[in-house]
């Protein structure tokens, strides 16, 4: 999207501003007089970010540690701000009112939603074709293609608004080190009626076979996003479809029914329905059911509460073939200013020895290939491996999940509604939702 | 229930026909003060009625104006007519959210002044009342976001209060944070902070009340009840109608209690318990779609439409001759 055009009126402003602030400095002694620096060689000017994480978080003290550094290299000043989750809330106001800032991070599902889809995502193209300081490896060597495939096309049709730092994957987490897991499960159960086996077992040991946040229609959905992907069935395309159509598929109903059998099967920690996140990850943490499903953040999120004998254990719901992707990077707002220095950060960062502290200090992981997972996380870099990936819900995006999913599938995993009650209520209130758009 | 009440500022029928019907217009030579009080009028209500105009009737038409396009705050507007309106009325979430307004507003507002005038009741009556009003309006302190995050851990399945109710042989205890009982413990909430609250605001205007004509009602034999149906309450009703317009106004813009109560996570609250006002939010603050201006916009003057109906009509039922005393 032109980021290249009227770059130099920009370097023209950035060093006029710089003359003045080393003027301001020189007259002021009373004010951080060295943070100016810019020495030889170093290109100096600033731009402004705004994170996704809170600064207390493992990730926050990455980027952190990163933009020290990376100012201490290049002169750089780096105008973060610790934003948290609200960021995506706050990016589109802030883009209207023209005070957003020049860099963002999120999960690219939340880029794409907020800002990507409308065009107000900077296209990251020239990017790629930066080299990564210190690993004299061109960002395009450096991030698989794959991650980049997998996403949804801005309006002019470019799917290079992130640079992704971040990967990661949803599937069912277990300890394999649970003697009731491993005596129900030999190995990875590979069909459907293998799992409910396993769950059976579970259930004779009195051991819930799952642990849900009953509130949360995007983890629990998660199955039927799986099940209904293992049926040959695009989740996107099942939402776009207008005419509803799509829910006839005797494919989505058999998914529903899959998801029917968890929820009547009495498989489900049985509180699920009625407390609030984070209560049954850590009921789950401390070994009161056997399987959750989750992005695979969640091993961060409970390090802290499992016990020493943890092993875990990583699979895709039976008849999976094909795992979620989500990823989460850096964008450009629609009218970043500073897109040179910002373009060059987004490269720094992504040297081996800086964003290994995504594996080491946060415990995740990262698109490289070469940085190794945490070891917690070694099955699911595996999954991750596959020369494909499909985005989570295939990429469904937009007031369609508000409108027409969350409450519905939340009735169906609640057990209010069986399955061909859900798939009709899906089938109608999506109808009515596209008739709404038009 | 002011105590004195000029006569010559009450434009009542009797004095227009007394200065001949022209009333409008002060004859010359009318009084100097009545003079100066009209030539007050514009100079103290201009720099009101121009913030008012300002800071509320401009952000209203510029939000009406807004509510006929397809806007995401960043883009180009679409022209949309009506059909936001249109797609309001379809939406069966919105109908949803309306109805759990007219809830709180009705249902909530039922109760609140149910309790608050039980308290009003006894508090008359009570000994140590300043420290009893004081613990009653003490919920009203308390920030929503406060109750959002201790009812996860109190009413959890396992929490203190199940647990209470188990040892006192209640072998099942309500799951009271599932979704369907959501709503209900919004409003359980809300009645329990609003009480002390409008029970403050009423045991003001109680306490002005004079003693003798309660010594007066006590020695006609009057019980407590009869003391609050006909002394206390036509002696507040001016008071009791204001609540009830406050009650209207506050009530259909409640919004961070349900989203304290149904969000977790950083996710939204089920549907199942938006109010207008949260469905409002969630179309203008997505947390991963685009922003829907225009149908936010339309869906928040469809809540000022309600409040100004509710509060139009209230002030006409409740409308009482004052009571001087």
């Amino acid at each position: 999207m032109g980021s290249s055009t009227g770059r130099s009126p920009r370097l023209l402003a950035i060093a006029t501003a710089a003359v003045l602030a080393v003027g301001v400095s020189a007259c002021s002694s009373s004010k951080s007089s060295t943070s100016s620096g810019s020495g030889s060689g170093k290109s100096g000017g600033s731009f402004s970010y705004w994170s996704m994480w809170r600064q207390d978080e493992p990730q926050a003290k990455v980027i952190q540690a990163a933009i020290t550094q990376f100012t201490a290299d290049t002169g750089i000043k780096v105008n973060v701000e610790w934003t948290g989750r609200d960021v995506a809330k706050k990016i589109g106001p802030a883009m209207a009112a023209g005070k957003a800032p020049d860099m963002w991070d999120e999960g690219a599902d939340v880029i794409y939603g907020a800002a990507a889809q409308n065009g107000n995502a900077k296209d990251l193209s020239a990017v790629l074709g930066m080299t990564i300081p210190t690993d004299n490896e061109k960002v395009s060597d450096a991030i698989p293609s794959k991650y980049f495939d997998s996403l949804p096309k801005d309006p002019d049709g470019g799917q290079h608004w992130v640079i992704p730092y971040e990967a990661s994957t949803a599937g069912v987490f277990y300890d394999s080190a649970d003697p009731t897991v491993s005596a129900a499960m030999t190995s990875q159960p590979a069909t459907w009626d293998d799992f409910i086996k396993v769950c059976d077992a579970l259930k004779a040991k009195s051991e819930p076979c799952l642990a849900s946040e009953g509130e949360d229609p995007w983890t629990n959905g998660l199955w039927f996003d799986y099940l209904v992907s293992a049926g040959g069935v695009n989740f996107n395309d099942l939402a776009t479809d207008k005419t509803g159509a799509s829910w006839d598929n005797p494919a989505v109903l058999k998914a529903a029914q899959q998801v029917e059998q968890l929820v009547k099967g009495g498989y489900i920690i049985p509180t699920y329905t009625a407390t609030k996140y984070p209560a049954q990850q850590t009921n789950w943490a401390g070994g009161k059911a056997g399987f959750l499903m989750n992005g695979n953040w969640v091993t961060a999120e409970v390090a802290k509460q499992i016990p020493a004998t943890w092993k875990y254990g990583f699979m895709l719901p039976p008849g999976a073939t094909q795992p979620d992707s989500m990823v989460f990077g850096f964008a450009l707002t629609k009218n970043a200013k500073n897109v040179s220095q910002a373009e060059q950060f987004m490269a720094y960062f992504l040297q081996k020895k800086t964003l290994s502290g995504i594996s080491t200090v946060a415990g995740n992981l990262t698109p490289r290939t070469d940085i190794p997972a945490p070891a917690e996380l070694a099955d699911v870099q595996k999954t991750l491996n596959a020369p494909k990936l499909r985005l989570t819900f295939d990429g469904v995006a937009g007031d369609w999940t508000t409108k027409v999913w969350n409450q519905n599938y939340l009735d169906f995993w609640h057990g209010k509604i069986d399955a061909a009650t859900f798939v009709a209520k899906m089938k109608s209130a999506q109808v009515s939702f596209w008739k709404s758009q038009s | 229930m002011s105590t004195a009440t000029p006569v010559t500022l009450q434009d009542s029928s009797r004095t227009r026909r007394v200065r001949g019907g022209s009333a409008s217009r002060p004859p010359v030579g009318a009084a100097p003060l009545e003079r100066s009080r009209r030539r007050m009028f514009w100079a103290f209500t201009t720099p009101a009625v121009l913030i008012y105009v300002v800071l509320f009737l401009v952000p209203v038409g510029y939000a009406a104006w807004t509510s006929l396009y397809k806007w995401d705050g960043i883009g180009p507007k679409k022209w949309r007519g009506l059909k936001n309106y249109q797609t309001l009325w379809q939406d069966p979430i919105f109908r949803h959210s309306l109805t759990n307004t007219l809830k709180i507003l009705f249902v909530g507002g039922i109760l609140t002044f149910a309790f608050a005038f039980a308290l009003m009741l006894i508090l008359r009556e009570m000994n140590r009342k300043l420290f009893a009003r004081s613990v009653l309006f003490f919920p009203c302190l308390v920030n929503a976001m406060v109750f959002g995050i201790a009812a996860g851990v109190l009413f959890s399945p396992t929490g203190p209060v199940n647990k209470t109710l188990e040892a006192l042989g209640w072998s099942h205890p309500p799951q009271w944070l599932a979704t369907e009982h959501l709503q209900t413990m919004i409003l359980g909430t809300l009645v329990w902070t609003a009480t002390g609250y409008y029970t403050a605001i009423l045991m003001a205007a109680v306490d002005q009340i004079p003693e003798y004509l309660y010594e007066a009602a006590e020695l006609d034999g009057a019980n407590a009840f009869q003391r609050f149906r006909h002394v206390t309450l036509p002696m507040c009703w001016d008071v009791i109608s204001v609540c009830a317009v406050l009650w209207t106004v506050s009530s259909v813009k409640i919004f961070e209690l349900i989203l304290m109560y149904g969000g977790s996570s950083g996710s939204q609250p089920p549907s199942d318990s938006w109010n207008t006002a949260m469905y409002v939010y969630i179309e203008a603050f997505p947390t991963a779609s685009t922003p829907q201006l225009g149908l936010a916009t339309a869906a928040a003057l469809v809540s000022l439409f309600l409040v100004v109906v509710f509060t139009v009509v209230l002030r006409r039922l409740l409308r009482r001759d004052p009571i001087e005393y």
